[in-house]
This record gives structure tokens, C-alpha cells and sequence, in this order.
């Protein structure tokens, strides 16, 4: 059955719909929330809450947004307000654009991307990483680069323009590749 | 490093701005030309597409109990 029906009876209070609404998205949305908190119980937890939230709200969802635009919406404003509440992290501060593009630290990598789904010490350093990034960077990187979201929806979701979109996906990719050229880089040019 | 109107330095900040768009302004087209004779450049698009590989590739299956739990959780079962 097509997403449209699906949430049409789901809104009429079919719970069978309901739960393949859950179902068709719940691998997305337990993904995105994991790379996000690079964690699986918080995972879990955003997951929960975010589909708690779809499954109170559906007959309010007005159809105008996709279902999975709104999914995204949910799960990064979740995990902001998380992160704020936290305050644990030490964030990297990003502001200092100049000086994350140095053209004399280039150096060819040795590393194979496929590696990463049995490689513990590679996931750890990848964790570490991108948990420099203060969290709207990270959200703005996931879901341009990782999730292949355009600008504009991005922009939408994350309530910011596409120049600040644009900034932030800028500075989080060079940072991301700055932090991995310490790994994976193997000679200085 | 070639030596042209194009710093690498812009070269490398624009493959962060632009990368995955299709752009055809004259900006862009000089540095599509310069991208392609400089091994430097080269390197530095190489391991931006890499990092961005890496983090598509690290993803996380959801269990059978994860779903178990989330249908319990929404009074889905």
C-alpha cells in the first residue's frame, strides 16, 4: 500500500497501519539517530521517543511535508535539546575558518571505506571524531553527505538558511577530513 | 603544487563547499581544469569523499528486540 493510504488510515486510527508506518522507517530512523549520539542504547531511546511522538501526532500530520522529512525534524530537534541538556561534550569551535583548509597537510590515504563494518578501532576513531563537532554541524553533515538530503530540506528540518547550511556542512567536511588525515594519512606533501 | 590564477587552497575549499553538486560557472569549470593536473588537489578531494564514505558506510542494524521493544513501547504488538 502507498505511504499516502497508509498514513490516511493511520490517522483514522488503524493501529495496522500505524505499525507499517513504524515499521517502513524504523531502520531509517534508528540509523540517523545513531549516527547522531554514536550510541545504541541512546539510539534506541531517540527512536522510541520519536515514533511516540509520530504515533500521538499523525492525525494532526497535515500531508505537506513528507513523513520522513518530519522523522528527521523530530529526531535532530530531540538530540539537540539532549545535547543541550548534557553539556558534557567539549565541541570544537569552528570558527576559525582559515585555518581548517591547509593546503601543505595533504597526504594520500591508505584506507578502504568497505573496512569500516568489521574494524572496531576504525569505528572508534570515526566516534571520536565527529563527536568534536558541535551537534548542529554533526546534524547538518548527516543529513547532507550521509542521509543525501538537498540543501533546502536540510535547511528545513535544522531551521536553518541554505548560506548557514551551506557554512556548516563546509567546515564540518574539512574539520571531519582534518581529524582522519591524522589516521589515515601516511605521508606529508 | 601548479602555479595558475587558482590557488589550491580555493581549489580545497570549494571541493568542501560544492562537493556532489553538478556546477558549471566559469569558477567552477577553472577548477574542474585545475583539480585535474594537480596531484595535491587531487589528494585532498580523494580523502574528503573518503571521510564522507566512511561515515555512510558505519551504519548500525536494527535487532529483532530493538523492534520488539519499540512496537511494546508503542502498544503496537
Amino acid at each position: 500500500m502507498d505511504e499516502d493510504k497508509l498514513i490516511e488510515r493511520a490517522r483514522n486510527g488503524d493501529k495496522k497501519a500505524l505499525a507499517e508506518l513504524v515499521k517502513n522507517y524504523e531502520q531509517t530512523v534508528y540509523n540517523f539517530s545513531f549516527k547522531i549520539c554514536r550510541d545504541k542504547e541512546r539510539a534506541e531511546h531517540t527512536m522510541q521517543e520519536t515514533f511516540m511522538s509520530m504515533v500521538k501526532s499523525i492525525k494532526q500530520f497535515s500531508g505537506k511535508s513528507k513523513l520522513s522529512t518530519w522523522l528527521y525534524t523530530v529526531v535532530s530537534n530531540h538530540c539537540l535539546m539532549l545535547a543541550r541538556s548534557q553539556k558534557k561534550y567539549g565541541y570544537t569551535s569552528l570558527d576559525d575558518d582559515d585555518n581548517l583548509i591547509d593546503e601543505k597537510n595533504i597526504a594520500d590515504w591508505k584506507i578502504t571505506p568497505e573496512k569500516v563494518t568489521e574494524d572496531k578501532e576504525l569505528k572508534k576513531v570515526l566516534d571520536r571524531s565527529i563527536n568534536k563537532l558541535p551537534q548542529d554541524y554533526k546534524i547538518v553533515f548527516l543529513l547532507r553527505d550521509i542521509e543525501g538530503l538537498s540543501t533546502e530540506e536540510t535547511g528545513k528540518i535544522t531551521n536553518l538558511t541554505v548560506p548557514a547550511v551551506k557554512s556548516r556542512l563546509h567546515r564540518a567536511r574539512a574539520f571531519l577530513r582534518n581529524e582522519l588525515n591524522q589516521t589515515f594519512g601516511y605521508e606529508r606533501g | 603544487m601548479k602555479e595558475d590564477k587558482i590557488k589550491c587552497k580555493d581549489v580545497m575549499s570549494h571541493i568542501c563547499d560544492n562537493l556532489g553538486e553538478e556546477l558549471d560557472s566559469p569558477k567552477c569549470i577553472a577548477i574542474k581544469e585545475h583539480l585535474e593536473n594537480c596531484k595535491n588537489c587531487q589528494k585532498y578531494y580523494n580523502s574528503i569523499e573518503t571521510t564522507i564514505e566512511l561515515y555512510k558506510k558505519y551504519d548500525s542494524k536494527i535487532s529483532g528486540d530493538v523492534h520488539e521493544r519499540l512496537m511494546d513501547f508503542l502498544g503496537l504488538k
